[in-house]
């Protein structure tokens, strides 16, 4: 069967007709063409998915995209308005939170998510909030610099 | 390019008779967070016509006294359960709530969706062509067990850190269905075969968790590799009661388990040993998972003994 | 040392905003509306005959555009040019659970796996064997018919002599180390989106490689196809660490659905089959013998290496002489022989991965010397500086070292870790361990030796001002298009806004040999530097031109031209740009890097590998705490000293160094590839284990600076060497934590609380307290 959804993406309201068996992922990367939201696992295992449903981080592997229905999803590609970086994108960028960028979209709005909850994060709570992030490259050294370094420029 | 997933149709009931209506339609099934059902949809390991999605279900939803205890709607996130301050007499519950996966899981995982979580094994949780080349298994469109194929039954690992936190405070859970509702001790819902662990009849629907006042301090310990996202190897949970401890354990039989131990407390070493050789004797844990089960079994004894004398 | 302008300080990535905004775009990021989905069956018996395949009805589902199997390509592949016996589809027999039989291209992926229902494989299973004992068994299955007893290569190499150097031995022991296989978990799964234009007869491929330039061939090889038919671009890469060094069967594969689709094909892999692809670290057993003297003077080596390479040669050879090779190289030993063993198995064809080959080696080296120090009551430290190298030397396997960090290295960590003060102080549980390690700056002698440089950079100067670098060196993440961009901005004294880096597109950037071996920043860094300084030349002889002074006095710097101390006023950059231009037109430059013949190894069989121009250097502390009743181990900090000869771009430095000090934990402690019943039993982010952000230890890094005669302004790898340290100073942790030695990676807590309980039974029967 299908829907019709309603929804915000990126602060953008989408009505769209959806299989109620697609996944959110798909949808936003394959109707929306956001495909900034990657995948790395085969469902639910290592977080790039991972994007913000009415400013909660999920992963977008294991929800429907008819379960956005009302809601405000945002992605990776809406965090920089008028082009420009985000306290996180700025900080990954220059603290090389960043190495292959493949688990970078889903570990910054994970990280979002943690900073709008709890702006002065410890590194305990940074490794709380980031624990279903898989990252390959980093050792995850420099990622916890670099939310620590994005709460400090937005303090 | 789309992942599959099985064509089904999604139902989204606001009342939990409505729910219970439509489970009981042909092939039905609940759709709770999907932290564990989407990925097995991926993995042909459910095939559903219909999902019943409960979460516009306002009766299944808030965490509220009921006396001197707790009524946990069964649609409530392990997010909000980890931090409700209703919930922190019973820290069993919070910890293990807040020990599940990770954040993005929790925030939409449910109580009830934990405790029903489908049992796992390293022969079931695999994908469609990995269980077809083995023949697939006892658990699922096969015939043999490959933990235990001379045995007569599945042993897949009960897996949900919920059920033993629940079990030690004496939850007893509310459930809905076509003859109406019943309520059935946590420990009763299960039975420890992995192919059919839960005493759910088709068409009903777990509604609420009832948690009566906390006998006394607990604690849920968990076993795993990864400080994050693992499942349990094992679990236990504590409680202290007035006698000694309740004790539950997850991970290590095809259900939750209550530990047999009347030893009268005592603090010293021979009790905590005789407590300690209690949980290795209740757990049995199998090949269902790449690290060993006898060190499952040896761990998850000696952490129980460990919380346990912290508990004291 | 010389001061520079822009390098040697923290730059961020010229493709980090890319990254971080979600823009940068991958292999399955790329495909449009009307790309077919492409899916692959795969065996699902490990060894066996292909009695029966036939794919009419597949073929003729309406929406299925292709359906590929082994008929379609009869030429084998693999990376090393004498030993290619791979398919990209099996034919005749399948060697591994999961190899690639047929593939199927259509309109979308439910008719694409309905496809693969309708295909009737019928297979007759063959023994198989999954370990390199149950291979090398007398009465095993053969995978290959010309490779009697499952070796696909032995190596036999000794130089000086051992029995000599045992005979002057005070102490000698004698211990075997089994490592378990490991995969690359790179995050992005494979993917390569293939285009074909019947009507030209061209292939375009977009592909997750390591190496395009190997990939070009291959699918040139296996779709016999002119070379100058295939365009090969590489788009941002998720991380290789190896896997995507060699051409991988699916970018084949890909080739092969688009050209019998005549279209546009995405063969994006799951998960489950990226694991299946590969070509990670070998499962392997070594043996080791070591003769030293009371000081702690190393005087024999013997080692024996067997690993179970995987059902294909693909890079087995290599990694098989890179275990022997690299025994040299880090300490002064004369005398080492080295027995290697590469067997076939039936499961997937291991490969190279980040620190090839000599891992597991180093491994048991290190732990071995760590517990004769104990023996010998000698500080390990101390053990390691009774047996340094004094560069430069060649070592007795003929590895040329010119520069070498690694007494620096040595006392960085020991004063960082506070080893001296607080080392055997530690309560029981808690525990300090070290080890050293090395790797190479790419191969002195690539596997496709072809004579040309082993590296070229374009650099043209264009109209506006700008800067532009055309290279093909693959950048996954490590930053080497960073490092090119940097070397340019250095040389020719600019701001790095101006320079901007084409990379990996066939058409348009010239050939180079790909990431892999730690090669970029050394020969790419190199030749950047020649193609930059052949630039200012130009520049600097139409400045002075216009200033009408002798070349030799121009000086380029801060974007601008002068004579130093001269009255003059400065040329800006956008003025001599436009002189320069008049001259002769839009500019390009080029530069190369060759490797001296000296570089190349010695002259034995397989002398090659190992060969490089510059070694790294490391030293590293591993703290830990042990509990003893859950055998699980916290690391609790890392301090790890690296010599790259000098830090280019220091924050990609100290990222490479944090990034393999804990590839090399994850080894150590939970990562592993088994097999049950030859069905991959971690092919997934929950079994195959690798660190969450919630266990991974802080490490300190030291940059040590040797500055390398050859090196790009003294530079060395830095992206590697490290690793390699982590497993034994772990183990060597452990043993100071609980006084247990382990031979066994990875030390999960189950194979330790059954290590510790054995143990502990055994002193016991031995009367012992412990």
């Amino acid at each position: 069967m299908s829907r019709i959804i309603k929804l915000e993406v990126n602060g953008r309201e989408v009505e769209d007709l959806v299989p109620d068996n697609l996944l959110l992922v798909d949808y936003l990367r394959e109707r929306l063409a956001l495909t900034g939201t990657k995948m790395g696992c085969d469902g639910g295992e290592c977080g790039a998915c991972t994007v913000l449903i009415d400013g909660v981080a999920r992963l977008s592997c294991i929800t429907l995209a008819a379960a956005a229905d009302g809601r405000a999803v945002e992605t990776i590609e809406g965090q920089a308005p008028g082009g420009r970086l985000s306290a996180l994108q700025r900080a990954f960028h220059e603290h090389l939170g960043t190495q292959c960028g493949y688990c970078t979209p889903g570990m910054i709005m994970a990280a979002e998510a943690l900073l709008r909850a709890n702006p002065d994060p410890s590194e305990a709570e940074i490794r709380e909030a980031l624990g279903g992030n898989l990252c390959r490259c980093t050792g995850y050294v420099k990622i916890i610099r670099s939310v620590r370094a994005a709460a400090e420029a937005m303090a | 390019m789309s992942e599959l997933l099985p064509d089904f149709t999604l139902i989204r009931p606001a009342t939990v008779a409505e729910a219970v209506a439509a489970l009981a339609r042909e092939r039905a099934q609940v759709l709770a967070g999907g932290t564990d059902k989407l990925v097995q949809l991926r993995r042909g390991l459910a095939v559903p016509d219909v999902l019943v999605d409960i979460g516009a279900i306002s009766e299944m939803q808030g965490i509220a006294a009921e006396g001197a205890g707790l009524r946990i709607g069964a649609a409530v996130t392990l997010a909000s359960l980890a931090h409700d301050p209703l919930a922190r007499a019973y820290a069993s519950v919070t910890e293990a709530a807040a020990s599940v996966a990770a954040p993005g899981h929790r925030a939409v995982a449910t109580i009830g969706g934990n405790l029903c979580l489908d049992t796992r094994c390293l022969y079931y949780n695999q994908s469609h062509w990995w269980r077809q080349s083995n023949d697939f298994c006892l658990k699922y469109q096969g015939t043999v067990c490959h933990v235990a194929p001379r045995g007569n039954r599945c042993r897949a690992a009960f897996s949900g850190d919920l059920a033993p936190a629940l079990m030690v405070h004496g939850a007893t859970l509310e459930i809905a269905g076509p003859e109406g509702r019943r309520h059935v001790p946590l420990a009763a819902f299960y039975v420890e075969d992995g192919a059919a662990f839960l005493t759910l009849a088709p068409g009903e629907l777990l509604v609420a968790i009832h948690l009566p006042a906390p006998a006394g301090p607990s604690v849920y310990a968990k076993l795993r590799v990864r400080k994050s996202i693992d499942f349990p190897l094992a679990g236990v949970a504590l409680a202290r009661t007035e006698r000694g401890y309740d004790i539950a354990l997850t991970g290590t039989n095809s259900c939750p388990k209550m530990v047999e131990f009347d030893v009268p407390f005592s603090p010293d070493d021979a009790y905590f040993t005789a407590l300690e050789k209690a949980v290795q004797k209740a757990a049995s844990p199998q090949r269902t998972t790449t690290i060993q089960p006898h060190y499952r079994r040896l761990a998850i004894a000696a952490l129980a003994a460990r919380k346990a004398r912290a508990l004291a | 040392m010389k001061d520079h302008s822009t390098i040697g300080r923290p730059a961020p990535l010229v493709d980090g905003i890319e990254k971080v905004t979600g823009r940068a775009r991958y292999t399955a990021d790329l495909a449009d509306r009307d790309t077919l989905t492409a899916r692959i069956l795969r065996s699902p018996v490990a060894h066996g005959r292909i009695v029966r395949l036939d794919t009419s009805r597949a073929e003729a589902l309406p929406g299925v555009l292709a359906v590929v199997t082994g008929a379609d390509c009869d030429v084998p592949y693999g990376v090393i040019p004498i030993a290619q016996n791979e398919f990209p589809l099996a034919r005749d027999k399948v060697r591994y659970r999961g190899e690639p039989v047929a593939a199927v291209a259509a309109v979308d992926a439910g008719t694409a796996e309905a496809a693969l229902a309708l295909i009737a494989l019928e297979i007759d299973p063959l023994p198989a064997h999954a370990t390199a004992a149950e291979a090398r068994a007398p009465d095993a299955a053969l995978l290959h018919d010309d490779k009697p007893g499952n070796i696909e290569r032995e190596v036999h190499h000794e130089f000086g002599s051992v029995e000599a150097g045992f005979a002057e031995a005070d102490l000698i022991r004698d211990e075997t180390f089994s490592c378990a296989e490991v995969h690359h978990a790179m995050m992005e799964p494979n993917a390569t989106l293939a285009e074909y234009d019947p009507e030209r007869a061209r292939l375009t491929l977009h592909s997750c490689t390591q190496v395009p330039f190997y990939v070009h061939l291959a699918v040139a090889r296996c779709l016999k196809m002119d070379t100058s038919r295939i365009r090969v671009v590489k788009p941002f890469v998720g991380g290789g660490f190896g896997h995507r060094t060699e051409t991988l069967n699916f970018e084949i594969i890909a080739a092969l659905l688009a050209r019998k689709a005549g279209g546009k094909v995405l063969l994006r892999l799951s998960r489950e089959e990226t694991f299946l692809t590969h070509r990670g670290r070998p499962q392997t057993d070594v043996r080791l013998k070591i003769g030293m003297k009371r000081d702690g003077t190393l005087t024999a080596v013997e080692a024996e290496a067997v690993m179970a390479g995987g059902a294909y040669a693909g890079y087995g050879l290599v990694t098989i002489l890179y275990a022997g090779a690299l025994i040299h190289g880090l300490y002064a030993i004369e005398n080492v022989k080295y027995d290697g063993y590469r067997v076939y198995t039936n499961t997937p064809p291991c490969g190279a991965m980040r620190g090839h080959g000599t891992v597991d080696m180093r491994h048991a080296f290190e732990c071995l010397l760590d517990r004769m120090a104990r023996e010998l009551g000698l500080d390990p430290f101390d053990l390691r500086r009774a047996n340094l190298l004094e560069a430069p030397t060649f070592t007795a396997n003929g590895l040329m070292v010119n520069s070498y960090g690694l007494p620096e290295a040595l006392d960085r960590v020991e004063t960082a870790s506070g080893w001296t003060e607080r080392r055997g102080k530690l309560p029981r549980g808690r525990g300090l361990g070290m080890a050293c390690s090395h790797y190479v700056s790419g191969a002195a002698k690539p596997v496709h030796w072809t004579g040309e440089p082993h590296a070229v950079v374009q650099m043209r100067l264009e109209f506006d001002g700008a800067v532009t670098v055309l290279t093909g060196a693959s950048d996954i993440g490590q930053g080497s298009s960073t490092i090119v961009a940097l070397a340019a901005a250095e040389v020719l004294g600019i701001d790095m806004a101006r320079v901007r880096v084409v990379a990996n597109d066939s058409e348009v950037t010239p050939k180079d040999n790909g990431s892999y071996s730690s090669r970029v920043t050394f020969m790419v860094g190199n030749a950047a530097i020649e193609a930059a300084r052949a630039l200012r030349e130009k520049l600097i002889l139409a400045a002075a031109e216009k200033l009408e002074a002798d070349p030799v006095d121009v000086v380029c710097e801060g974007e601008s031209f002068f004579i130093p101390g001269a009255a003059q006023s400065e040329l800006p950059w956008q003025e001599v740009v436009y002189a320069a231009l008049a001259r002769e037109g839009t500019l390009t430059e080029k530069g190369t890097f060759r490797t001296p013949e000296k570089a190349q190894g010695g002259k034995h069989r397989g002398g090659a590998v190992g060969s490089t121009m510059g070694f790294s250097y490391g030293a590293q502390v591993v703290e830990v705490s042990v509990d003893e009743a859950t055998g699980q181990i916290t690391v609790e900090q890392v301090w790890s000293a690296l010599d790259v000869g000098y830090a280019i771009n220091p924050l990609a430095v100290e990222g490479q160094i944090e990034g393999s000090v804990w590839m090399g934990m994850a080894q150590a402690m939970s990562e592993e590839t088994a097999w049950r019943d030859g069905l991959h039993a971690h092919a997934n982010m929950l079994d195959y284990r690798f660190p969450t952000i919630a266990e991974s230890p802080p490490v300190e890094v030291h940059i040590v600076e040797s500055i390398d005669p050859l090196g790009p302004f003294g530079a060395k790898e830095a992206g590697e060497g490290a690793l390699s340290g982590f497993p034994p100073a772990l183990v060597n942790a452990v043993a100071d934590a609980l006084g247990l030695d382990v031979n066994f990676l990875p030390v999960t807590p189950d194979r330790l609380l059954e290590a510790l309980i054995k143990w502990r039974r055994a002193q016991k029967r031995a009367g012992g307290a412990s």
